[in-house]
């Protein structure tokens, strides 16, 4: 039995800087908009944690710091905020949308006019031979681990993969007293060619390039040996990770640890925008598909999407998207106010500077497109379902020409994470092998519900 | 900066951990990365992304199986079990 429906003017799905930046926004002008949040604690991901601190900011950095004044200011506004609770469907007309919410075991329904969606990005699948095996993990994960509680590895980690998270993350654990005993970078040496070559961006980038320039000098002078240009890599042992192996000047090495810690950068957590029917793009750049936004950051008739979900844009690009949002939201209600030009204006300049910023940060992170193919067969592309590069490509010599073809014929992206993981690599691995771009691949159907739900919970009335 | 604990038993054992953690970075301060999870290939497992995204955590919290270790925090008294491959995880 379906029960009551819960009704609300405007809501919003996330409480990262986006999220939070639209939910103040509107309170400002006496709006209480209900905010759900997968978490227990407001600050999304980057500032995880930051509302109950548990490790310095010498060790975590100033960036992280900087957002306690916006969950200052989230926790000060007068908002329906509900941690803990999960988004498990929704569909969009012209009257708003329904919204499915599990919260604390119990389904509700809810009916929102205007919804921002704020879900934030997830840190990309990226498959090698034995990322399956316990003691690889997402350097974002070890991240997390570090804010809730400081928790560090026993032993000295192997970071490899490429992007700012990696070294920031190399940083702290420097900063923690237990530097990584490698990193391991798969972006070419030659990469710093492209500051020269983007003069104009890499001034809007400026910061963000003295900052990488002052986290790398620190780890070479602590002795940390940084290579780049991996072009393979594995993790290696029976139970766990006992150690790795990677290609590097054309060389085969091997190095021992227990600790294999990776990022390939980060896509928008695409499975709300695309059950809701949502049209998506590739984006060459940033090299995973977004959701086609407007000007207004709009993507329906009452539906907008902010932050990273939409394309990824960092922190305080969200938080400004956020307010953008909130702003266009006012507009679309007859809220609006002709004296907010000026803010939108100063946001929306603010914006397109710092997109350009992080398209040289995206030439200079950029991911090899053969990856795939230089990976043996056994490498394991759906961990899910445990299936294999090979019995991906002997679908599609079969003549499985889509993804939702290779999920019918090998139950690839039918697993829990509902593709999640695997849907960026099947669409990479059917533009190479069919000569195709991978907008013409096209990704997973993906449909409701979007988040693991028992029956119970279904059945359960609030 | 003190932190307050809260007793939780792990496979019947208690344990004081630390109330910020989430189920799984409990787990993982407790025993490692090895014998978090059994998949149902037999392969072992443990966290990927803890974000709520891989499903890697599924772990058994309070009598109720394949629960997201990464999103649900450390409660007094929490009884988790971690999940040995006799669970699908579907």
């Amino acid at each position: 039995m379906m029960p009551d429906v819960c009704a609300t003017d405007i809501a919003i799905i996330g409480a990262g800087p986006a999220g939070m930046a639209a939910a103040v926004r509107l309170a400002k002008v006496g709006h209480r908009p209900v905010v759900f949040d997968m978490n227990a604690t407001p600050g999304g991901q980057i500032y995880r944690q930051l509302s109950e601190l548990q490790v310095s900011e010498a060790v975590m950095g100033k960036d992280y710091a900087r957002g306690r004044e916006l969950i200052d200011a989230f926790q000060r506004a007068d908002i329906d905020y509900r941690p803990g609770t999960r988004v498990w469907w929704a569909d969009n007309d012209a009257l708003g949308t329904s919204l499915g919410v599990l919260e604390k075991g119990q389904t509700q329904h809810w009916q929102a006019r205007q919804l921002i969606l704020a879900g934030g990005a997830m840190e990309r699948g990226w498959p090698f031979r034995g990322w399956q095996l316990p003691g690889v993990m997402n350097a974002g994960a070890a991240q997390i681990l570090l804010k809730q509680g400081a928790l560090v590895p026993a032993t000295p980690p192997v970071l490899a993969g490429t992007g700012p998270l990696l070294y920031l993350l190399a940083w702290q654990y420097l900063r923690a007293g237990i530097p990584p005993s490698l990193i391991l970078d798969t972006a070419p040496a030659t990469r710093y060619g492209e500051v020269v070559r983007q003069s104009r961006r890499a001034w809007f980038a400026r910061s963000y390039l003295f900052k990488g320039a002052r986290m790398i000098g620190a780890l070479k002078r602590a002795g940390v040996p940084i290579h780049q240009g991996i072009t393979t890599l594995e993790a290696q042992g029976d139970k766990a990770v006992e150690s790795i192996g990677y290609r590097h000047r054309g060389q085969w090495k091997t190095h021992s640890t227990e600790l294999l810690l990776t990022h390939f950068g980060v896509t928008p957590e695409p499975q709300l925008a695309r059950s809701l029917g949502l049209t998506h793009h590739w984006h060459a750049s940033q090299q995973s598909f977004v959701p086609q936004r407007d000007d207004t950051l709009a993507v329906g008739a009452n539906l907008w999407i902010a932050g990273d979900g939409g394309g990824i844009g960092g922190a305080i690009n969200a938080e400004r998207e956020g307010q953008l949002a909130a702003l266009a939201v006012l507009d679309k209600i007859g809220q609006g106010d002709p004296e907010w030009q000026r803010e939108r204006h100063a946001l929306l300049k603010a914006r397109r500077r710092d997109l350009e910023a992080r398209s040289l940060l995206e030439s200079m992170f950029r991911l090899p497109e053969a990856w795939l193919d230089d990976q043996p067969e056994e490498t394991l592309v759906c961990r899910c379902e445990s299936v294999s590069r090979g019995e991906l490509d002997r679908a599609i010599a079969q003549g499985g020409a889509g993804p939702n073809q290779l999920k019918a014929f090998t139950r690839c992206g039918m697993g829990p994470c509902q593709g999640r993981q695997c849907g960026e690599s099947v669409t990479r691995l059917l533009a190479r092998r069919l000569g195709w771009t991978p907008e013409a691949v096209g990704y997973y159907h993906i449909r409701p519900p979007v988040h693991s739900i028992t029956l119970g919970e279904l059945a359960t009335k609030e | 900066m003190p932190v307050r604990h809260v007793q939780i038993w792990l496979d019947g054992t208690p344990h004081q951990v630390p109330e910020t953690l989430t189920v799984a970075a409990a787990v993982l301060q407790l025993r490692g990365w090895q014998g978090y999870r059994r998949h149902v290939d037999g392969s072992p497992r443990a966290p990927l992304c803890m974000m709520g995204v891989c499903q890697e955590c599924l772990i058994t919290i309070d009598g109720r199986a394949n629960r997201q270790g990464c999103l649900e925090p450390v409660a007094e008294g929490m009884r988790i079990e971690r999940q040995g491959g006799s669970v699908h995880d579907a």
